[in-house]
């Protein structure tokens, strides 16, 4: 019999892993699309960064930089009463690093893609940049940001170094499904795994799959 | 006796057992449980070979060799892990050797404001907001930290404010990063640890941690990997042992560990 609380609390540390991404993201995506300026290399490679870099140096960082004894973490206590690390807080912090550089780096190729003519000539015509970006932009946009946004949710789902790092592995309250999987095979319990590894590999199949068709799809598929 | 002349004796021993190995390149590699990491830096220049040294919860490792790993020889923190492996036909039954008896202790930072707890009735205060064990579920000193916890009655009381390692070196990381006030680890590695005090839990506590080192049945030098284990279990290899703690077949526990040096 496969225990779900982890599967459950996975999905909940990743939409509002994600949902966090996305509104941090994506006005990064736009600033990056549409402006040049100083350091935008630099910002880009920063968002993109954890893409690259191997979880346990991620998960040092996060460790170093939101623990209980750096700045951030003390100021975070203070406010909230309790800490970062081995909270569900950590966790939707994993899931928000492993999201956003999917988020960010789609969307923007998606928001240069759109014709700047036609928010030239929406400018013209009087229109501001907020109705641009909502009526204009975004919409045509549309699919690549939703892509990245699929690809941010497989990746943040399937966290696992970060999230060992930082969560503390506690069951039921920060033991998310890819560590439950690895605490069920270290401890001989196969069958309980089964489950969870069966619903991590549709769920991540399902996500590719829509990706592929609706997101992205193909030149040829387009037509239809 | 003198460290010196125990090293050159368990050199000697190794050579004996090994022969012509001295000119074999090829290493040793040893599966060891993570409390072992600061004395097997020390055993391993009891043998004449180079050796690779992979560290981790005894639970991993086991998994691992199970799926025919390229470990040599497996130091596991725990008996049983020991026992399965041999009983799967993944050990060799009689290389088997118990090389020691771990402890736990009550480690917290030297730097932390608060007081060190001095009984394990000390960790109930509000203080203690996060303590950090390796995970009970298939690292050894986590079933002996959970267990003391239990039998002493504090652990339905701790429970909500546990944390767990990925092993017993990651759960003493937990506490030097100050992320958890304290952690219940290995003697072992709280010998090695700077900047830190700990505090031996009573070992009526908890079922014995009885260390057990087997050869795998893959192991490539069988010769050599027989003549490591008698190298652990010799007077130079014993000596290491028993400074990090461990307590030998037939011993007592070197009294002087009972507590950090230093604290008042």
């Amino acid at each position: 019999m496969t225990d779900w609380s982890a599967f459950w609390l996975s999905i909940q540390v990743t939409f509002c892993g994600l949902a966090i991404a996305v509104a941090v993201g994506l006005p990064l995506a736009v600033l990056l699309a549409l402006h040049r300026f100083p350091g935008r290399n630099l910002l880009e490679v920063l968002v993109t960064a954890p893409l690259v870099l191997p979880p346990t140096v991620l998960g040092y960082y996060v460790l170093v930089s939101v623990g209980r004894s750096s700045a951030i973490g003390r100021f975070w206590e203070s406010l909230t009463g309790g800490p970062i690390v081995f909270s569900m807080t950590g966790c939707v912090l994993a899931a928000t690093i492993a999201a956003l550089p999917f988020v960010v780096k789609n969307s923007r190729s998606a928001l240069e893609a759109v014709d700047p003519g036609l928010m030239e000539a929406a400018a013209n015509l009087g229109a501001g940049f907020p109705r641009r970006l909502w009526t204009i932009l975004l919409p045509l946009a549309r699919r690549g940001i939703i892509g990245g946004c699929m690809l941010g949710f497989a990746k943040a789902l399937g966290d696992f170094g970060v999230t060992l790092m930082v969560a503390g592995n506690i069951p039921g309250r920060t033991q998310t499904a890819p560590l439950a999987i690895y605490d069920h095979l270290l401890s001989g319990r196969d069958a309980q795994a089964q489950g969870l590894v069966l619903a991590l590999t549709g769920l991540g199949i399902l996500v590719l799959w829509l990706v592929n068709t609706w997101a992205n799809p193909r030149p040829t598929d387009r037509r239809s | 006796m003198h460290p010196c002349r125990d090293l050159l004796v368990g050199m000697l021993l190794c050579v004996l057992h090994s022969g012509s190995l001295l000119n074999t390149a090829e290493p040793l590699i040893i599966a060891a449980a993570s409390d072992l990491g600061p004395a097997m830096d020390e055993l391993k220049w009891l043998h004449p070979q180079p050796i690779t040294v992979v560290l981790g919860s005894t639970g991993l490792l086991a998994r691992q060799i199970a799926q025919v790993a390229p470990f040599d020889l497996f130091f596991a923190a725990n008996r049983s892990f020991a026992d399965d492996l041999v009983r799967n036909g993944h050990g060799v039954a009689d290389s088997a050797v118990l090389y020691g008896r771990g402890r736990i202790v009550v480690w917290t930072r030297a730097a932390a404001p608060a007081p060190a707890p001095v009984t394990l009735t000390d960790l109930l205060a509000d203080r203690f907001v996060h303590i950090a064990i390796a995970n009970p579920e298939h690292a050894p000193y986590g079933q002996a930290a959970k267990e003391a916890l239990q039998n002493g009655g504090w652990w339905d009381r701790l429970e909500p404010r546990m944390v767990y390692g990925e092993n017993v070196s990651q759960t003493l990381q937990l506490a030097q990063s100050g992320n958890a006030d304290v952690a219940i680890v290995a003697l072992s590695l709280a010998v090695a640890a700077p900047g830190g005090r700990w505090m031996l839990i009573d070992d009526a506590l908890h079922a014995p941690i009885d260390q057990v080192a087997v050869m795998t049945t893959q192991a490539r030098d069988p010769i050599a990997s027989r003549a490591f284990l008698a190298a652990v279990a010799s007077p130079a290899g014993r000596t290491i042992m028993r400074r990090y703690g461990f307590v030998l077949p037939g011993e007592a526990l070197d009294s002087t560990l009972l507590r950090t040096p230093d604290a008042p």
